[in-house]
Order: structure tokens, then sequence, then C-alpha cells
């Protein structure tokens, strides 16, 4: 190679390895900071392999890729066989029709076409659930499928077409024949195609976003869920395992391949290594049935016990990392030894009230238990999507404050347990603003820090922050009112740095960043992982948003009993004061908030901006909690925020 | 002797396209027999009817008396040799040749035992653990033969095993197949479009054109004796002219009138006349039935290829004997060198030189091979 | 009398293509169709354009230096997501086809180690992948830091339509590569000496040879680039701040306001632009092989 092609070379490798090495360092990190470097530590591995929930992610992303991408490689290559056999000109062309589209439709659309029909069909048949573990794997085969089909037709068309022939005429059937000659022909392209599928599968998350349902949660869309609160580095430590064993497999392959090609020229038989390859492929290939075998095994066989499929917020439960309790595992063990039965808590996560609204209602996934937002649980209600709750089996119960019961969502107290509540309040960096300017909503409109301030990227909230700025009912149904919040919002886009969910750790932990508004309980999140030259402030402002999270059961629940009974588990102390600390909202528990211990750990800061003075949460709340709004509303709200954004 | 084959009433067509008209054929026990044609006369397609690679559209396949028209291709008893051998290219030397004893089952020593006895037939002893990939096109030759021959076929099939092999390597081949197929005692039938080939191997020869069977008989007979034009331009050399039979034994043409050996025609009734190049003698011109002026001389080593033209037909002449061009000449022709067809379609079709070349030739030959 | 087994190679391949042809037929066709229907019906399943009409008609006013405008909502977020989607598959084939050309002329060894080499970012997830770029090109990010400790002024990337664009160039970039690769490694390197001889000096050999027999592989590898860089919605929201709002996240945004009906017509409708886009695409360049 020439000089100028090294350098070229070394360049792109450099940008295809940057990020990579940026994880593979940050994995390491002290501290839960995605940007700032804070000392050596392993402790985001152990966390990982704490992490159950996640690791299960790992395994089903796993199981998924690798049936899939079997599947597809055994039906692809057959495909690719009947197509390569195909006389008729038509017929042939509408095959290979059929056959680029999933290639040449974007991921979404492909991802939304399966979810509308299964939901249809689902809907059509009257199923509880449309969407499950085997859309999904339907969805995965389908994308992949192409991709096999593809490998395998060439290596088909260029094998000589009187080897199978030949093969039948020396005595074998058309099915020997084509097992003993054509497959070891065709090998280099079936596992191309295999290995193509495998990639892909493993990395989709679009369509998994949309073909997903119940308890079966992958990699990708664990990680897509995580984004309300913020993807930790454990995550970079998984993609730096991931990263060293495929490193390691392809080292390991890299070197048999010499040791063969070292044979082959020593005996001057280069096609042996062909032979020997194969062999290797094959045995490649059968030791990988047998191990998905293995894996089904273990996946569906003890699946015959008790499940109960939680839906919850990504990050929203104590997960066992940072040496907190495994709620879930705990869960699982306390019910068996209560009543001698197994229990097996299939837990889901999304990233939004409207995302999971969206997969509930479209009456494709079927959850046992949902913990939305106040607002959304008046719009499920609004459309019978909720269950009553029977008290007797949640005796816990009696633990909830009653500034939490009554609420304009489920005033009796019928359907709903409170989980959490919080208060939005504004968050700066003390060393760029001034403390004279940080008082009010106007901070954050305030033009002296432009570039500096990040704004909500979800339609309600940022929109709130107008509406409590210019002292407007955040649940009006008049347009003008919206319209008023909108032109606030224009004029603050220009000083606005970005628009975030989950970025905002980075963000403000960083400098990057001076000025949010944000959950109160995120804050010190964000303070345990701040740079050194960054020093967050927080403060409430006169008029802010209070919400509170509960625990309900939707009408397509399977097993209510069982879900009451883990949401009087989830109420019970220990895993209650758990929570509480590992999510830092404030808790409605008395159990909790009564707890020395509890509130010793919090210390004095977090108890003044996690449970601020107030004379009645109720009162506050019910001015100023967000309200479920009609559709049409919604619709307009919606319409302006895309204005907002295209701008 | 007896019939192992017999075609009867073959027919077959693709897309609407004959590529088989009403083919009867009846194949002999122990017998050399080639399928000889330009490409597209449908001869490897019959091969492949026999092989049970194809099925007819209409007609039976009969082996040994019986119908074989659903038998599948590894039920019947025939193998075959493939145009490029078709080589297992995953396998070695031996497992190719014990390919299908492994198939049956054969216990291992005895698989052993076959494979070298075979392997020293033709004579690839040692290169049992040899890539197939890694052997020249006569070894892989050999291996496909040795494969199609190991179970101990009643006929084996060979779709033009030589066509791929240089001149030298082919002429060795012919003598081999020979000696192999005297060896086994079983029945080969040969595809070829290279008479040359086609003559010196064969017991019988077939021709074939157009989907249909031209001629059937000795390479002796259809060299002497074609029956029509096709043949007798297809096989070596011919000039084809048209004649008039005056009686039996006198023929007409070329504006002269010669004595001949054919008889049994309806008097005055139109004819082809065949006179091969080598048959015709060179005289002084005054000496001479025709006369004719030399248009081209080809120096070919044994001897001189000439063309004349006599009133205006192109004439083909294999002479010792050096003529210059330009020169005017006479021929003499023997009796029993006139050979006299019935007119068919293929009638004035063929047997005139006047556009000769042997590297046009050549060309149109290269041409039709890559077409197969 | 005719045959009954000349129907077995069909047989045959009636097992072999069955199984794809049902599960083609019902998880690609079959899903397609519903989302034309949903398209073309309001959320009691009656008939309507509406959906469609909307797409083509909604509008915003925009502020623009100072000035205000009305604009036409969804194809102004068509058109940002098309221009940001051509840019990237363009810099992805500057950047990908030297490199694809500097491998396929590598030794043997040094090819199957350099395609590895690209294929393993694809092995990383993607979100993650994504988010490794935001800490690189922050405003007090790593690449900031490296300018800075380099003397050079910091610059503002992140946030800004280049960053989608660096985002979707990474993430699309061995798409690029692979196919184009695939072709040149197959392409006769006595192609290339014949055209020498012939009097060709570099330029001429890559413009009059190279570059038109790896055409088919360019073609491909601007269809596996352009197509997903166009729908992403995940890349818009991470390394754009939020500010940009591209196609993909028009119909996120409209599955998550559970207006199911119009995200499949802003499905739809994108479909049918891709698959007129390729045909276009395809046809031009069957003609210029043609010539």
């Amino acid at each position: 190679m020439k000089t100028a092609s090294k350098i070229y070379t070394g360049i792109i490798m450099l940008f295809l390895f940057a990020p990579i090495i940026i994880l593979l360092i940050f994995s390491f990190n002290e501290a839960k900071s995605l940007s700032v470097y804070s000392g050596f530590s392993l402790n985001w591995y152990k966390e990982l392999f704490k992490d159950a929930e996640t690791l299960n992610a790992v395994r089903n992303t796993l199981v998924l890729a690798v049936s899939a991408s079997l599947i597809s490689t055994v039906m692809g290559t057959a495909a690719a066989v009947g197509i390569n056999k195909l006389r008729n000109k038509y017929l042939r062309m509408t095959l290979d029709t059929v056959t680029n589209i999933p290639m040449i439709n974007p991921d979404i659309i492909t991802g939304i076409s399966l979810m509308l029909m299964f939901v249809f069909v689902g809907r059509l048949f009257g199923a509880a659930t449309s969407l499950s573990f085997w859309t999904m794997l339907i969805a995965h085969i389908t994308f992949c499928l192409p991709y096999v089909i593809l490998q395998v037709l060439p290596k088909l068309q260029q094998m000589d077409s009187s080897l199978p022939e030949a093969a039948m005429d020396l005595g074998c059937t058309p099915l020997r024949a084509f097992f003993k000659v054509e497959v070891p022909e065709i090998m280099p392209g079936i596992v191309t195609g295999l290995i193509m599928a495998f990639t892909l599968s493993l990395d989709d998350f679009v369509i998994s976003y949309f073909t997903s349902g119940n308890g079966f949660e992958t990699l990708p869309i664990r990680i897509y869920n995580m984004t309300k609160k913020t993807v930790t580095p454990k995550m970079y430590a998984l993609a730096t395992i991931i990263f060293f064993v495929i490193l390691a497999l392809l080292i390991l392959n890299n070197l048999v391949d010499d040791e063969a090609v070292a044979k082959s020229a020593k005996t001057k038989a280069a096609a042996k290594k062909e032979h020997s390859r194969t062999r290797k492929i094959a045995v490649g290939i059968i030791g990988g049935v047998l191990a998905v075998g293995c894996v089904f095994i273990l996946v569906f066989s003890g699946s015959r016990t008790l499940e109960l499929n939680v839906y919850n917020w990504g990050e929203y439960i104590s997960d066992g990392s940072d040496d907190s309790l495994d709620t879930v595992k705990a869960f699982e063990e306390w019910y068996e030894e209560t009543y001698g039965q197994k229990v097996k808590v299939n837990y889901s996560t999304y990233a939004s009230n409207e995302d999971m609204y969206a997969k509930l209602s479209s009456g494709a996934v079927s959850f046992d238990l949902v913990i939305p937002s106040d607002y959304m649980i008046a719009r499920m209600l609004n459309e019978d999507m909720l269950l009553p709750l029977d008290f007797d089996n949640i005796p816990n119960y009696k633990y909830i404050s009653e500034d939490f019961r009554g609420l304009y969502y489920d005033p009796d107290d019928i359907y709903t347990v409170p989980y959490t509540y919080g208060v939005i309040g504004i968050m700066y960096n003390a060393n760029v603003v001034d403390e004279a300017d940080a008082t009010g909503w106007e901070l954050l409109w305030n033009e002296k820090y432009a570039g500096d301030i990040l704004q909500f990227n979800n339609s309600r909230d940022a929109f709130a922050t107008a509406q409590y700025k210019l002292d407007l009912d955040i649940n009006s149904t008049d347009h003008a009112n919206w319209d008023r919040a909108l032109e606030e919002l224009k004029a603050q886009r220009p000083l606005v740095k970005s628009y975030v969910m989950d970025e905002i750790y980075n963000m403000m932990e960083s400098g990057e960043a001076a000025i949010a508004a944000y959950y109160a309980g995120d804050y010190f999140t964000m303070v345990d992982a701040q740079a050194e030259d960054v020093d967050l402030r927080f403060y409430y402002p006169d008029h802010t948003n209070y919400f509170v999270d509960a625990m309900c059961i939707p009408s397509c629940c399977q097993n209510k009993e069982l879900a009451e009974i883990f949401i009087n588990y989830m109420l019970s102390p220990e895993p209650a004061i758990a929570n509480a600390e590992y999510i830092y909202y404030a808790c409605p528990n008395s159990a909790v908030y009564e707890d020395e211990g509890y509130m010793e750990d919090l210390g004095e800061e977090a108890i003044a901006i996690l449970y601020p003075e107030m004379e009645s949460f109720r009162e506050l709340y019910n001015k100023y909690a967000y309200r479920n709004l009609d559709n049409e509303t919604l619709s307009y709200i919606n319409t302006l925020w895309e204005t907002l954004k295209i701008g | 002797m007896r019939k192992i084959i017999e075609l009867k009433n073959i027919t077959k067509a693709y897309d609407g396209q004959v590529v088989l008209d009403n083919i009867n054929l009846d194949i002999y026990d122990n017998e050399f027999l080639t399928l000889l044609g330009p490409s597209g006369c449908g001869k490897t397609t019959t091969l492949r009817l026999i092989g049970g690679f194809e099925s007819a559209d209409a007609g039976d396949v009969i082996f040994l008396g019986e119908n074989i028209n659903d038998v599948p291709p590894y039920k019947r008893n025939v193998n075959t040799v493939f145009q490029r051998y078709a080589l297992f290219p995953h396998l070695n030397v031996f497992e190719n040749v014990a390919f299908p004893l492994r198939e049956k089952k054969v216990p291992r020593d005895e698989i052993e035992q076959k494979v070298q006895d075979m392997l020293a037939l033709v004579a690839l002893t040692g290169f049992e653990n040899r890539s197939v990939t890694s052997l020249s096109g006569g070894q892989q030759q050999r291996v496909a033969i040795a494969r199609a021959l190991i179970s101990r076929p009643k006929v084996l099939l060979l779709d033009e095993p030589l066509a791929a092999l240089d001149l030298k390597l082919r002429k060795d081949m012919q003598a081999e197949l020979k000696k192999i197929q005297k060896a086994t005692g079983i029945t080969f039938v040969f595809v070829t479009h290279d008479q040359e080939e086609a003559l010196s191997m064969s017991d019988t020869v077939v021709v074939m054109s157009e989907g249909r069977i031209q001629q059937i008989g000795t390479p002796v007979d259809i060299y002497n004796e074609p029956e029509n034009a096709f043949v007798a331009d297809f096989i070596g050399e011919s000039n084809i002219l048209d004649g008039v039979m005056l009686s039996d034994y006198r023929v007409a043409f070329s504006g002269h009138v010669f004595d001949c050996v054919d008889s049994g025609f309806s008097k005055r009734e139109a004819v082809d006349v065949v006179v091969r190049p080598e048959d015709v003698d060179i005289v002084a011109e005054d000496k001479g039935m025709l006369k004719g002026v030399v248009t081209s001389v080809t120096f070919l080593g044994v001897h001189y290829e000439i063309i004349v033209d006599i009133n205006g037909f192109k004439w083909m002449i294999q002479t010792t004997d050096f003529v210059d061009v330009d020169e005017h000449i006479g021929l003499y022709i023997e009796p029993d060198a006139i050979h006299i067809m019935k007119k068919s379609e293929y009638s004035g079709l063929y047997g005139d030189y006047s556009s000769f070349s042997n590297e046009l030739d050549e060309l149109s030959d290269a041409e039709s091979e890559s077409e197969e | 009398m005719r045959n009954k087994h000349t129907s077995r190679g069909s047989l045959v391949q009636r097992l072999t293509l069955a199984p794809y042809s049902v599960w083609a037929s019902f998880f690609i066709i079959v899903p397609l169709i519903f989302v034309a229907y949903y398209a073309f019906t309001d959320s009691e399943f009656n008939f309507t354009f509406e959906n469609i009409t909307r797409f083509f008609t909604a509008t915003s006013s925009v502020t623009e230096n100072g000035v205000d405008k009305e604009v036409h909502t969804y194809l102004v977020i068509f058109g940002r997501s098309l221009k940001l989607a051509v840019i990237s598959t363009i810099i992805c084939l500057i950047m990908g086809y030297p490199i694809a050309y500097i491998i396929s002329r590598a030794s043997a060894r040094a090819q199957k180690i350099m395609i590895t080499l690209i294929m393993i970012p694809m092995w990383m997830n993607f979100l993650i992948r994504t988010y490794a770029w935001m800490t690189i090109l922050q405003d007090t990010g790593i690449l900031n830091g490296i300018l800075e400790s380099l003397g050079l002024r910091p610059v503002h990337i992140i946030g800004t339509e280049a960053a989608v664009v660096i985002g979707m160039v990474y993430d699309y970039f061995p798409y690029m590569i692979l196919p184009i690769y695939s072709v040149m490694a197959k392409m006769d390197i006595r192609l290339i000496e014949a055209a020498r001889d012939l009097g060709c000096n570099s330029v001429g050999v890559l413009r009059r040879v190279i570059w038109p027999l790896s055409l088919p592989g360019v073609i491909s590898g601007i269809n596996m680039v352009l197509i997903p860089s166009i729908s992403t919605f995940y890349i818009s929201q991470k390394l754009g701040n939020g500010m940009f709002y591209l196609i993909g996240d028009a119909i996120e945004g409209q599955y998550i306001a559970n207006n199911l009906h119009f995200a499949a017509a802003i499905a739809f409708i994108l479909m049918v632009i891709l698959l007129v886009c390729m045909a276009l695409l395809q046809r031009a360049t069957s003609r210029k092989t043609a010539v």
C-alpha cells in the first residue's frame, strides 16, 4: 500500500473506532457519567452482572437473534433453491420484487406495517395480546429472509447444475443429493447469510420497537426505554464486553483459518482447506443448533409457572445495581416462600406515558400492572382501560399518606395506588448563572444564557413551562391558550441548546448546558456525577407541575390477584424504601418517609427538595397537575409541537 | 444380441419448441453407440431421457423390457459421465469414486477394494487423497469415468466427455475409453458433435439433426452410404451435386454422364450425388471427365486440399499431387466413388465449397460448441 | 401418452418455495396492504383521503430571520429528511469509495482483516454507538477537548445538522463500503492493465473502467445508506439535540400520539416516494450501463 492509502485507511479506522474507544474508556469510569471521566473503576461491570433485567434482555436478544437467523437461513436457503429452479419468468420476477421489498423499505415502514397487521388480526380473533415474542420473531425472520436469499442465490447460480444430477445419477434421492452435494457447494453463501441475519437481528431496534409485546424485551428496546432516566455506564460496560467477545471470536477464527492455509500450502492441496472449512462450518452450525435448542429449553421449559407482566418506566425500579435490592427477584422469592408456588415476573419498560398508552390501547399487548402518571390514568379511566382494585389484597395501602388519597384522577381511590410523586423544578450551574437571575421560569427565557438552556423534548412538559411562565391554565382546551404558549416557546427556541429527555444528565453533569427544568429527584443523580467545574443548584419556581405516578391494573390483565399481591408487596417497607432510594423520587408511602434510616441517608438538602414543605399537597396538586385533555386538544398540541420543531 | 434400451416414439418440446421428434432407437448389450449431430440436434436431450433427468412429453423409455418412464435417475441402473465431469469439489478422488457405494451402504473394506480396482482401471492409483480440483482435465475425466462405472451400471452415458480436452489427450482418451468398454463389457452411449471421434470409437453411430434421427449404422456404412445430404456433409467432407438418374448404374451430373454402382431409382429421378474429395483423381485437362480451374490450394501435411471451379460449382479435392492456383485440370471419378442419395429436405443446403475457408469453418465450430 | 412424472421437478420446487411464498405473502405483502388501508381510513375505518391531504396541505407558521411565514409542515419535514439523507449518502460514497478500492487491492489477508474491522462497529448496539457520539461531539466533549489542548478554537457541532449527518454517516458507513468492495474485489485486474495498455492514465482508468464496472456496488451502497438515513428517528433526537424533526420522528410522534392512521399515511407516502425514486435510479443506471 502506498503511504497515502495507509494514512487514509488510518483516518477511516479512527472514525469507525472513535466512539467504540470512548465507550470502552467510559465503561471504566468511576462516576455515573458518560461525559465526565473521574477515575478508573470496575464498578459498572459489577453493576451489570447484578442487573438481572438487563442480563435477561441480553439473553432475549440472543435467543431472538439465534432463532430468527437460523429459521430465516433454513427457509431462505430453501427459497433460493426454489427460485433458482423457477423457469416461469413472471413468477420469478414477482418473487424477486417481493424479496426486495423489505430491503428497500425503511425499517420504520416494515415495523409499522407488521404492527398494524398483528394488531388488526389480533383484534379480529379477540386475542388478549397480539404482540409477543412470536410476533417479534416473525418480524425478524421477515427482514432477515431477503439477505439470506441474496447470499445463497448467486452461489446456486454459480454451481455446476450437473452436480446434483450427478449425485442422483449415482444413487442419491433428490433430497440426499441436495444435502450431500449442493449444500457443501453453497455453504459459504449460507454461512454469510446466517451471519448477516444474526447481525441484523441483533442490532435491530426500529422494527422491534413496533412489534415487541409482553415481557419479552430485547437489549435495544431496553436501552431506548432508559431515555426517561438515563443510559447508565453499565450499558457501556455491556458494549465493551460484547466488543471483546466478538474480537476474540474473530481472532480465533482467523487463527484457525491461517492454520488451515498453512497446512494446505504444505500438502499443496489448496482445496483441502475448503474441505476442512466446510466441515468446520458444518460443525459450527450443528453446535449453533444445539445451543439454540438448549436456550429454548431454558426459556420455555419452566414457563408453566405463574407469570406476572409488569410494564414500567425505564430505570424506575430498584434493580439490584448499586448494591440495591433487586425488587423483582425479591418478589419472586418472597412469593414462592409465602405461597409455595413459583412466579415469574416479566418486566418490560417504556420511555413515556404516551408510549405505554400507544401499546396498551392498540390491544396488542397485555400487561398485569402499569405505572402511568396521573393525567394518563385519567385518560385510561375515561376509556375504561383500568380495573378496580380489590383492596383486601392490598392491606399495605394503609401506608399511603392521606395527602395522596382521593386525588382528581381517582377521587374515590378505586383504581390506583400511588407509587411516587414529584415536582418539576429548575436546576442551573452556579458557575455560569448569576444567583440573582435564578428565579422563576424567566431563567429559561433569559437571553444572557442563550445556548445554555435546555427544554423538555416532550410536548406536554415543554408547553407547561411556557404556560406556568405566562400563568396560563395548563389544562385549557382553548386553542388561543396553547397558541400563546407556542409563541412563547418559539421565542425561546433560539436560546435553547437542546430539547432533551435523558440527554439532560450528560449535558448538565458536564457543563455542556447550564439551565434546565426537570423532575426534582433526578437533580440528585446529576449532582452526584457533576464535573469538577460544575456546581449544580436547584429551585422551585412559583407555579410548577406536581405529578403522581401510580400503580394500576389495566383491563387486559390476566391475573388480577397476583398483580394486587405485587402492588401490596411494593408497598411493604423493605422494597418501598429500596425503591425510593434507588429512584430518588419522593414517596407517598409513610413506611418510607417516616423511616429514619431513609431520611438520614437522604440528608437535609435532599429532603428539602424532595419533600418540600407545603401546606397542602392536594391543593397545589389539584391546581397544577396535568389533567387529561380531549383528543381534539391533544391532536392540536401535537400539531403545534411539530410546528415548533420544524422552525 | 439383447436389447437393453428401447426408445419408442419419443417426443419432447421445451416452451413449444420441439427438440425431439418421434425418436425410435434400440440400444444393444455390450455396444458402443454414439449419438452424433450438431449442437441443438437433441442428442444430449436423448441422453438425459435415458438417464432420467428429463421426461418425454410422449413415448416410452424401455429398459430391459420394462417401461422406466417414471423411474427416477437414482433408481435407474444407468450412470452418466457429465460434460464438465460434475466431480464433487468438496470430496477427494477416493470419496468421489466411492460416492455411489457409500449411498448403497456397501461395507467399508469392500468399498476400499472396489475403489482401488476402479482407480487401477483408469490408471489413477496413488491419487486417492488428491483433491479433484487439483487434477488435470484428463485426470478429472478418469475420475468421472471411475465414479460412473463403480456400481457396474448396465449402461454408461457419456455426454461429450472429451470436448474439454486438447487434441492429443483426446486421442489417448478415445483409445482408453474403447479399451475400458471392451474390458467391462458395459454398453456405452456416447454423445459427441465430433464426427471423427464418432467414427473411430463406435460400433453404431446415430446421426441426429433437428430432433430427428437421420441415420443409424456402422461407421463404415455412415461414411460410405450416407442417407441424405445432411449426413453426407456432416460426416467427412463431401461434394454434393444435383444429378439425374438416367437408368440403373447411370447418372448425369455436372454436364457429364457417369457410371455408378447404385440402382433402384426410377427413371430420370432427380437425386443427390456425393463424391468424397479423396475419391477424385486429378488428370490432365484433356483426359478428365470434368474440367475446371484451381482456385485455391491449401497444404495440410498429408495432402493438399484444393478447390476446383467446375462450371461455377466449387469442388473440394484432396490430393497428394501439387497443382497450382489458376491451373486448368481434369477430374477423373471411379464408378464406386459415386454415391447416389434420394432427394431430401437437406438437398441443396450442403456440398458446395464456394464459400469455403478453413478458418471460417473452425470459427463456426467454436461458436456451436460454446452455444452448448 | 402423457407422462405423469413431468411434474417431479416442480414438486420439489413447490416444496422449497411454498414456505417462503406463504411467508412473503403474509408478512411482506399483507402488512403493506394494511399500511395502505390505515392510510386511507379514519379512526372508525371509514374511507377517507384526509390523512393523505393533510400530509400535503398542513401548514404552520415559522419565524425565519425575523419574518413570519407559512410553510407546509410535512413537506418541510420531508424535505429536510431528504436533504440530510442525501448529504449523508454522498459523504458515505466519497469517503467509502476510496477505502473500498484500497481494500480490494490489498493482499487477501489484509482484505480480510480490514473488512472485519469495518464490520465490528456494526455488532455494537446502534443506540449505544450514537450515545458515544454525543460524548464526543458535545461542546464540552472530547473533540473540543482535543482541539483545545492543541490550542485550536472549539467547534459547535452538537445540535446542528452537521451532527445528525455525522451520526448517519457513521452508522451506515459500512453499508456503503461492503457492496462496493465486493464488486471491486471481483473485478478482473487485467481489465485495468488492458486499459493502461490502451493508453489510459490513472484518472482515465478510474473514470472509464473502474467506476463504470463498480456501479452496481455503488447503487446498492446508495440504496443501503439512503433508505435507513431518510427514515431514522433516533439519531436526530440524540445528535440533533431534538432541534430537527425528521420524517421518522413524525411517524414515531404520530404513533406515540396514538394517531395510527396518520402515521400509516406518512409511512405510505414515504414508501411510494422511495419506490418511485428507486425505480428511477434503477432505470437510469441500467440505461447508462447499456450505452
